[in-house]
């Protein structure tokens, strides 16, 4: 008898052990790299609502673009308190996921069937990276009688996809600029670069010639400095030991170096065959020129370097120019006080500012999709100005815009022209740099380790490079097949 | 007689052992139940997943797809990259992670080396190290800017020492150096090997009139030959499924240039990033069928040149 009542207990522990391993976590559990709401900052009327079930929980996934940072974080936190002080049927969670884990952990969130119902704020990129995965806005819109109206009709449009409908409402966008060092520009007896569109750009001389990219290309040359103080156009200058830069495309993927050349897409029009718009081959050529050539661009072994920033060579303080987009004020804290933005450069008479825009979108598995509605017109309604604020984000209602400026100035008291932002926002491109192609994720990592062989590696044939991109990309679209 | 699997034969056992046997099976059930469960019904199903379309987020209805993965796989050109990123890594690292060992265990079993087991310890040290602690260690010796090995090579007078990690063509030398970190443990498997060689077999050279390397040549290796095989085997197969360092270096891009696209950081970029589950399970079954064939080449050629005690070569 006691046996097999020992046998029984073991047989029980076993299986318990077993069940208990292999069933799934109640949604809204944690997991260690997610942070949470605390309990402690939890409104009592939300906390009795919860343990009442009558709250519906919204999850809210953080990381695929910008706001995984802890500071960012606080401020998160913060709103979904407030949030839930103010909403007594929602119950809003947040999941903060590093951002180089994000598209990984969000895949396998949707793919165990456990998807959180709000993502962002996220970009283009990001949210292509989960094509098809979003949730057509349209009849809730219609439903709450949204007013659309706040927006510019382009910036809503711009979350028209055609076959998906309104995937995303307007919230933060972040026009391109060139961002540039005053006082290298004055050390070298150098103009400041054009800060009105379809300026020209005056040489100390007086000469005035066309604001493009061979201007620019001579203007970082004149820039670069070797440590014995000669710059790049001279006979004698040094490439191996250079102290500045002339020039740096921060933080920007070749796809967005082809961008500032010409709006265009690696894939074409029929959707499933690529292409290398001549614009954008030309674009990597002069980045290729630009690095192993005329020394102006760092290499990427530079750009990693602890002394460039590790990856962020102009807040080092060492590079004269970089072309990016308005988020990197978020980064700019080593690169002095003294930096200020002028408008993009033409190539053959045509000037296209390449544009980022993020806001939260919704998965179109949520079980709650009128609830997930509720809380993202919170995030970019009520709370937008507070967010925008941690993101670095301009906003896309007309009338906040004013009132972000005057905070960045607060923050960058060097009176920046903040009007070239604005200004950028008419030479946006269209298609989108980031915008569709097959087998997104794995077509973008292609599309990365071509940026970091031909900024890492001297002597490259770049047509044929460039061919075999092409080639190796058809392969990865015909994979979506 | 019939031989039957050793869990049925326990119901013909008498009774005492038969209660003995399935208290042993009882206490052995949850490894036996995780492994079935855990290990071998999910790598049965990555092999029915390669002949599928699924994927992390099944944007298109789940339908058997033949061998059409498998002929993807031959016309995908990241594919034949990623092995050839693996090959040139390997060519580098095999002969040195054989080598090395090995000779460092023979300066330490020399009857020369003062303080022997100092330095066995020193040597086996870092292989207590976690691995992506040891990385990024070596990373930062490794930085061009203002990493020890530059700044010593700078000292020595080169102008322009390697880029390293940054360089397609330093790359796979930095990985190595980094690889060399764990090498303690090979060490102390080839001298606890050549301390098991019988002292008589060197008495009986040098009576023949063998020096050193003729003792080593015709006593040594063939007598620890067995255990340079067991290592030969191992390190192809490390080579073939080395993971940790290339995704921890560049958070996995694979950056230089795709230098560090190994295939084992294809497939589970694969499976995760790129969402693709099939073709993930498919690079998968191909790396384990590429091992086992490196294997059995080299179980077929090694009676040629092992030598096993006993054995009439």
């Amino acid at each position: 008898m006691k046996r097999t009542v020992f046998t029984l207990v073991i047989l029980l522990t076993v299986l318990t052990s077993l069940v208990s391993a292999c069933s799934p976590k109640p949604a809204g559990t944690t997991e260690p790299t997610q942070a949470s709401v605390p309990e402690q900052g939890q409104p009592t009327q939300s906390s009795e609502i919860t343990s009442d079930n009558q709250a519906v929980e919204i999850r809210w996934f953080i990381g695929l673009g910008t706001g995984d940072d802890p500071a960012q974080v606080e401020s998160e936190k913060k709103i979904v308190e407030q949030f839930n002080a103010e909403h007594p049927n929602i119950k809003l969670v947040m999941e903060v996921v590093n951002y180089n884990g994000a598209r990984d952990a969000l895949a396998t969130e949707i793919a165990s069937g456990n998807p959180p119902d709000i993502v962002g704020p996220v970009g283009v990129s990001g949210a292509e990276a989960f094509h098809g995965q979003w949730l057509d806005l349209t009849s809730l819109v219609e439903k709450t009688k949204y007013d659309l109206d706040q927006f510019d009709k382009g910036a809503v449009d711009f979350y028209r996809v055609g076959g998906e409908g309104l995937i995303g409402l307007p919230f933060a966008i972040f026009p391109s600029m060139l961002y540039y060092q005053r006082d290298m520009f004055d050390e070298a007896g150098l103009n400041y670069p054009p800060h009105k569109y379809g300026e020209k750009y005056k040489w100390a001389d007086g000469t005035e010639v066309e604001w493009n990219y061979d201007t620019l290309r001579e203007l970082a040359m004149k820039l670069t400095v070797d440590k014995n103080g000669k710059d790049a156009t001279n006979p004698s200058f040094d490439p191996q030991n250079i102290s500045q830069y002339g020039y740096e495309p921060q933080y920007q993927d070749p796809r967005a170096v082809g961008g500032y050349f010409k709006a265009g897409s690696l894939v074409a029009d029929d959707g499933k065959t690529a292409q290398i718009p001549d614009a954008w081959a030309d674009s990597w050529h002069w980045l290729y020129d630009g690095v192993w050539n005329d020394h102006y661009i760092p290499n990427d072994a530079v750009r990693q370097s602890s002394e460039y920033n590790s990856g962020n060579p102009f807040n080092s303080g060492k590079v004269a120019m970089a072309l990016t987009h308005l988020w990197y004020t978020c980064c700019l804290v080593d690169a002095g006080q003294n930096w200020d933005m002028a408008v993009v450069p033409s190539y053959i008479g045509t000037t296209t500012a390449n544009f980022n825009a993020d806001t939260f979108r919704i998965l179109k598995d949520t079980k709650h999709p009128d609830e997930a509605f509720e809380v993202v017109t919170y995030l970019i309604g009520p709370a937008s100005l507070e967010l925008l604020d941690i993101y670095e984000g301009m906003p896309a209602r007309k009338t906040d815009q004013e009132a972000f400026f005057k905070t960045l100035d607060e923050q960058f008291p060097q009176e920046v022209d903040w009007q070239v932002a604005v200004d950028g926002i008419a030479y946006a491109d269209n298609p989108n740099f980031e915008a569709y192609m097959p087998n997104y994720n794995e077509a973008f990592d292609r599309i990365n380790t071509f940026f970091t062989l031909i900024t890492s590696t001297e002597g490259l044939d770049l047509d044929k490079e460039i061919d075999t991109l092409k080639s190796d990309l058809q392969v990865i679209f015909d994979k979506a097949d | 007689m019939r031989k039957t699997l050793p869990i049925f034969g326990v119901f013909r056992l008498p009774p005492l052992a038969r209660r003995e046997a399935l208290w042993g099976l009882a206490f052995l059930s949850p490894w036996i139940l995780g492994f079935i469960l855990l290990t071998l019904l999910p790598m049965l199903a990555t092999f029915g997943f390669t002949f599928t379309n699924i994927t992390l987020t099944q944007e298109q209805p789940l339908r058997f797809v033949g061998i059409e993965n498998y002929q993807t796989l031959f016309k995908d050109p990241q594919f034949w990259k990623s092995l050839g990123v693996n090959l040139k890594y390997g060519l580098l690292a095999l002969p040195v992670g054989l080598a090395l060992p090995l000779i460092l265990a023979l300066l330490l079993n020399s009857r020369y080396i003062k303080a022997p087991a100092l330095f066995r310890t020193l040597f086996y040290l870092p292989y207590v190290i976690p691995f992506v602690a040891g990385f990024f260690a070596w990373s930062s010796m490794l930085n061009p800017e203002n990493g020890w090995i530059n700044e010593g090579l700078r000292a020595l007078g080169m102008q322009n020492p390697p880029y390293w990690l940054n360089d397609i063509r330093w790359v796979y030398p930095a990985l190595v150096i980094i690889g060399l970190w764990g090498i303690g443990s090979s060490m102390v498997i080839n001298l606890a090997s050549l301390q098991g060689v019988p002292t008589e077999l060197y008495d009986a050279a040098r009576v023949d009139g063998a020096g050193w390397w003729g003792s080593l040549l015709n006593v040594t290796l063939p007598m620890i030959s067995p255990v340079i095989f067991y290592g030969l085997i191992l390190g192809v197969i490390e080579v073939f499924q080395y993971f940790l360092v290339p995704l921890v270096m560049n958070t996995g891009t694979g950056a230089p240039g795709g230098a560090t696209m190994f295939y084992n950081l294809y497939l589970y970029k694969t499976f995760f990033t790129f969402q693709n589950m099939s073709y993930g399970a498919t690079l998968a079954w191909v790396l384990f069928a590429i091992i086992l064939v490196f294997t059995l080449i080299l179980f077929k050629t090694s009676k040629f040149w092992v030598f096993y005690a006993g054995e009439n070569q």
